[in-house]
Formats: structure tokens, sequence, C-alpha cells
């Protein structure tokens, strides 16, 4: 059990900087998901928490201490990858218990501890196996398993469910936030996949080209992004972009959009902005619903707009609509949605809308 | 081209239209075309495999006129020629020799060099250079650093050692084992350092990472990590090595001549000498007969271990 506090902290390779002066405080026991797309140097991160990165520049404290100079194997971290990483000719058993053994724990107490993880991850019956005699979930289970039995104060998770298909990831996901639940132990966790971190975190840290751009609890992200980058990045299918114009007309406020009609914003969604100023409406497909009733309801503007093309999903259809030169996608109930073709009146919940300054993409 | 595509089509299953006479005559093409090469098989391989057992049980000694048949006299003649048996231990003690120290120190510069760093590939080059030149220019390149009197390394030991050195590297025992196991040595090691590296060079980072986080030691790693990655790979660089070594004969026809007497003659050099030099055939012949076998039993073995891990 620790807690971890990264100051200014900068690596480098070479001239490339793939971490730039991140600061970061992880309260002990708590559930930390970096995330974000390929190359922004969360892996980096989790790797120099590790100690298996060299860091370039600034301070990384565990439990209070100073890990900059200490050996991964000193810092009582435990990590598990996203290739598993087993000892492919070692039996599960062996697999579990090599660090115990490695560490001269003595044998009984290394069999006890091996069969409560064993227990506890359900693979029992695999312990005389081999690595390439199980499953990629059965593996990916050995090496938490592998992680949990040293009773580190600290568990790092690479992308550990990357390498599973879609089925085993979503149970997976479920056993991950389990073990957390139960053994309440710090754990870091990367991944470039937004449902996992949204289900998994008690806070997001999403990054951008070796920086932090929002961090905060899933909700809050989601409900309120930092910038454009945040929003488009959380939420499947993404949110909508509508670039516009903020134009005050006889007192009311409204966003004009550039190819499309007028939206008017509702009390308390009126941003602080000049006249004239260029802002970004960000809408979420969940946010845009089939009119129904005579007039929009408080918070929203109706709008007209050819249906491009549906995608059902059984439960919800994604509709795809052009606004202008954009595409609105909105979240439709499974029936009653129309035809491609088909012109609709749109309801755009604007109460829950986002909206960002043009020129520097943050939120308004 | 078109009889051959043909015959590739035939291969794939697909509907074939063709008259039945074209389909005659493609038949007699393709073996038309593997003639030449089975033609090539039986006359240096086959015909010269059949002819030497006859020439096992005959007397067919340039020396000696005729072909009388002698019956199991030339075995009897080679199994109780001391010179013969003696080869062998000398085959089995150089090989076992060559080969160890090869495996030893070309897993120790692999290990040093699996990691990268800036001119690796440049060490890497140098060190396989030896590999490209001819055991022949080998030896005659190792002969001229040892010969006495003229030769540097006498020298050279003088100059560290502050007396002076007057070793007969090529006549003198065991100087002249050690020069040949040198020799041989500077030539291989670096055929066991390229496939070791292969091997090291293709174990994931993450398992060593794994391990590192694991608390586990330096020699826990090499021993419980590294060598069970690459056991495969060890086990083909010493077939392949030991394949090769057990047949030596240049670097020795080169520095030692088999000398002093018959002190450095391996089993291979043994033969050579009896059939080309003596031109005693048959007994050579018999020689080589039991050789094989000898041989054979070191080969199915160590083959046998190789596809072992394939087969699971």
């Amino acid at each position: 059990m620790a807690d971890v506090k990264i100051k200014g902290l900068y690596k480098r390779y070479g001239s490339f900087e793939a971490v730039r002066g991140i600061d970061l405080d992880i309260p002990d026991g708590e559930f930390t998901v970096l995330v974000g797309p390929s190359g922004c140097g969360k892996s980096t991160l989790l790797r120099t928490i590790a100690g298996l990165e060299e860091i370039s520049g600034g301070e990384i404290a565990i439990g209070g201490e100073v890990v900059n100079d200490m050996r991964p194997r000193d810092r009582d971290v435990a990590m598990v990858f996203q290739d598993y990483a087993l000892y492919p000719h070692m039996t599960v058993r062996n697999n579990i218990g090599f660090g115990l053994k490695a560490r001269k724990m003595p044998q009984p107490e290394i069999d006890s501890r091996v069969d409560a993880a064993a227990t506890m991850l359900g693979i029992t019956a695999l312990m005389d196996r081999l690595p390439r005699q199980i499953s990629g979930g059965q593996r990916q289970r050995v090496a938490i398993g592998r992680a949990v039995v040293r009773n580190p104060r600290l568990f790092l998770f690479d992308e550990p469910l990357s390498n599973l298909d879609a089925q085993l990831r979503d149970e997976m996901r479920g056993e991950i936030k389990r073990l957390h639940r139960d053994i309440s132990t710090t754990m870091i966790y990367v991944t470039h996949d937004q449902i996992e971190a949204m289900t998994l975190a008690d806070r997001i840290v999403l990054m951008r080209d070796g920086v932090i751009e929002q961090e905060g609890a899933p909700l809050d992200l989601f409900e309120r992004p930092a910038t454009t980058f945040v929003a488009g990045f959380l939420g499947s299918p993404k949110m909508t972009f509508l670039s516009g114009r903020m134009v005050r007309v006889e007192g009311a406020v409204t966003i004009a959009l550039d190819d499309g009609p007028r939206l008017p914003l509702p009390e308390g969604r009126i941003p602080d902005v000049a006249d004239g100023r260029a802002v970004i409406l960000g809408v979420r497909p969940e946010h845009i619903s089939r009119a129904t009733g005579p007039a929009a309801a408080p918070g929203s503007a109706r709008l007209d707009a050819v249906i491009e093309f549906l995608q059902p999903t059984g439960s919800r259809t994604y509709a795809t609509f052009r606004l202008g030169r954009a595409q609105v996608m909105a979240e439709f109930e499974a029936h009653d949605t129309g035809r491609p073709g088909e012109t609709v009146p749109l309801d755009l919940n604007l109460s829950r809308a986002s909206m960002f300054d043009a020129a520097t993409q943050r939120a308004i | 081209m078109a009889h051959a595509a043909a015959i590739g089509d035939n291969r794939s299953g697909m509907p074939q239209r063709r008259l039945p006479s074209a389909k005659k005559s493609d038949r007699q093409f393709k073996w038309l075309l593997v003639t030449p090469a089975v033609l090539l098989i039986l006359a240096i391989s086959i015909y010269p495999l059949v002819f030497s057992i006859w020439v096992l049980f005959v007397n067919y000694d340039f020396q000696i006129p005729g072909h009388a048949f002698v019956g199991l006299k030339n075995f009897q003649q080679v199994v109780t020629d001391p010179v013969f048996r003696y080869s062998l231990w000398v085959t089995v003690a150089l090989t076992v020799a060559n080969v160890a120290i090869e495996f030893l120190l070309g897993l120790g510069i692999a290990m040093l060099l699996a990691k990268s760093f800036r001119g690796r590939g440049l060490i890497i080059s140098i060190i396989i250079v030896p590999l490209f030149i001819s055991p022949v220019i080998v030896g005659q390149a190792w002969a001229l650093l040892l010969q006495r009197p003229f030769g540097p390394t006498n020298y050279l030991l003088s100059q560290l050692l502050g007396h002076e050195v007057t070793i007969g590297w090529l006549t003198e025992f065991p100087f002249n084992f050690i020069a040949l196991v040198v020799a041989d040595v500077w030539q291989w090691t670096p055929f066991m350092f390229v496939i070791l590296l292969a091997g090291l060079t293709a174990i994931p980072p993450h398992v060593y990472e794994a391990a590192e986080l694991d608390g586990v030691g330096g020699w826990q790693v090499f021993r419980h990590i590294t060598v069970p990655h690459i056991a495969p790979m060890m086990m083909l660089a010493i077939t392949f090595r030991l394949l090769d070594a057990i047949r030596m004969f240049d670097t020795i026809f080169i520095m030692t001549g088999g000398g002093p007497g018959t002190q450095t003659y391996t089993t291979s050099f043994y033969l050579y000498t009896i059939g080309f030099a003596q031109f005693h055939l048959s007994r050579a012949t018999a020689g080589a007969w039991i050789f094989l076998v000898l041989t054979l039993l070191v080969i199915v073995f160590l083959v046998r271990r190789l596809l072992k891990p394939e087969a699971k």
C-alpha cells in the first residue's frame, strides 16, 4: 500500500521527449488509469514508475520514498504486461511462485500464497500446465496471479487486455475491478481503450504528446472535458463538433453554425465570450433525439436534418446526419429511426452540450 | 514453360481442359526434367556408395594386383591398427575440446553483444570474418603465426614473460594440440556466436523485465530464463558444429601434417593417409564405414534431440 507522487518528470530518447514535465499525485489505494492515443507517453510513464526506464529529469516517490535511483526489484511494485511475459518453460504454479522463490521465501508459505492467488483467480485447475497449453485469458490470469502473490505496494498494468478478444476483455475487466475491490492496493493501469478507462478508473489521467491533457473522475472528464481532444477521446460514438460563432440577438445568445441554423443557448450555458467569437459546439450522440411534440424542450434546439445512414447495434441505432459540411451522429431507440434520405426533426440538448473556444480548443 | 505450368495446374486440383495425348507427353516430360539430377546423384553418390560396399570385401590396393575376395580381413586390419584406434580418440578429444570451447566463448560473446549499443554492428561484422575464410588459409595463417623460429608467437611470449620461449607449437606435445584447437576455435567460435545471438535477441524483453520486477537475480535469470529460451538454438549450434568438427582435416593437413609421427592423426586424416597416400583403398574404405557408423550414432542422437521440442 503506497501513494505515488510524480514531480516534473521528463523522459527523453535522444532529442525526442516522450514525457514532458508531468506532475501527478496518486493517493494510496486509488485505481488510476493512464489513457491516451498511442505515442502519448502513457506506457513510458508507467515504465518509469516501475523503474524499467531511467528518467531524464524530475522525481518519482512511492510511499513517500524517492525511487529515482532504486532498481525495479527494490521498488516493491508488480507489473502485468500486454504479452503476459510468462516464463514459457515453467508450469503455472512455478510461474506464480518464481518471484517468491527468488526472494527466498520458505516453500510452505510460497505454496499457501500461490494457492490463495490461484483460488482468487479461478486457475487452480491449470497449475501444472505450461503457458503454451492455456488460453490467452488464462495466461493473463496467471500473469495477474504472479503480481498478486507478491503482495506489492503498487500494481502496474500495461495494456493487459489488449491481446484478448472482445468478450474476454469484458470479462477480465470485471475481474480486475473485483481484484481492486478485494485487495484495494494502489493500481496504475495503462490503456488506449476509453471504455476500459471509464469503467475501471477511480481517476482518469488523459495524456497527449507527453503531457497530461486532463485528469479527474471518469464522469467529470466525460461531462466536463477541458479540451476538444478530451471530449473527442472519451465517449463512443464520438462527440460531434460543430463550428460556429457567438451571436447576440436582442438579448438572446445564439450560436450561428457556420453552415446552418442559429441555435439559441439556454440560460446557464452562456459562455462569457465576446460577440462574434469563433466557437465549437460539442454534442454527444445521446443528447440528440428525434423531435417529438410541437416545440423543442427547454434547453434544447430544434433543427431539421437529412439522415445519411444508420448503424443499428441491436439495443440502440446510431444515425448519421449531414448538417452543412458537418456530420452529426445521434443515438436513437432501435426502432423509430426513419430511413436514409429522409428529413427528420432533431432536438439538440444544448444544456448538456460542451462549448470550446475555436482558437484554443479549450472549454468555455 | 507451358508444360511446367500445366503440371502446376494439375496440383491445384482445378478442372483441366487438356487432350489425353497431351497428358501422356506431360508425364514423360516431367521424367525428362528430373533425369539429369537423378543421373548425377546416381553417378556421384549412389554408384560410389554401392561400389564401396564391394570394395569392403575384396582386395583393392594399388600395390597389390587383382581384386581377390578377402572377407572381413579389411575390417580386421583397420580395427587392429593401433593408429586407427588412437585416431578415434584424437578425433573425440579434439572435437569435444573444440566444440566445448567454441560454445562457451560463443555464448559469452553473444551475451555481451545481445543488448544494442553504439558500434555493435561493426563489432559483430568483425567477429564473424573468420567464418568466411577457407580452413586451409586459416591453418596456413596460424602455422605462420606459430612457426618456430620465425613466427611472432614465441617472440611475443618471450617479451611478455621476460625470458626466452622456444616452443615448437606445431611439433611438440601438448602445444601442437593447443595450436590446432586455437586455430579451430578462432575460425568457428563466430558460428556459435551468430546462432546463439539470434536465439538471445529473440527472447521477449518483457520476460526479463518481469523477472527483474520479481526480484530474480542474475544467475537465476540465466539459468531459468535465458538457457530454457535458447536451448533449442544451443542444440542446433552444437549439433551443426559437432558434425563438422568430427571431420576435422584441413588445419591438421596444413599445420601439423598429422605429426609428429602420427600424434595428431584424426580419423579423417588417418583415412586420407591410408587411402590416398598409401593407396590401401580397401582398408581406407573399411575404416570409413566404421567411422560412418560411429558418427551416425552421434548424429542420430543429436538430431532426435534437436527435433524433439518441435514435436511438442
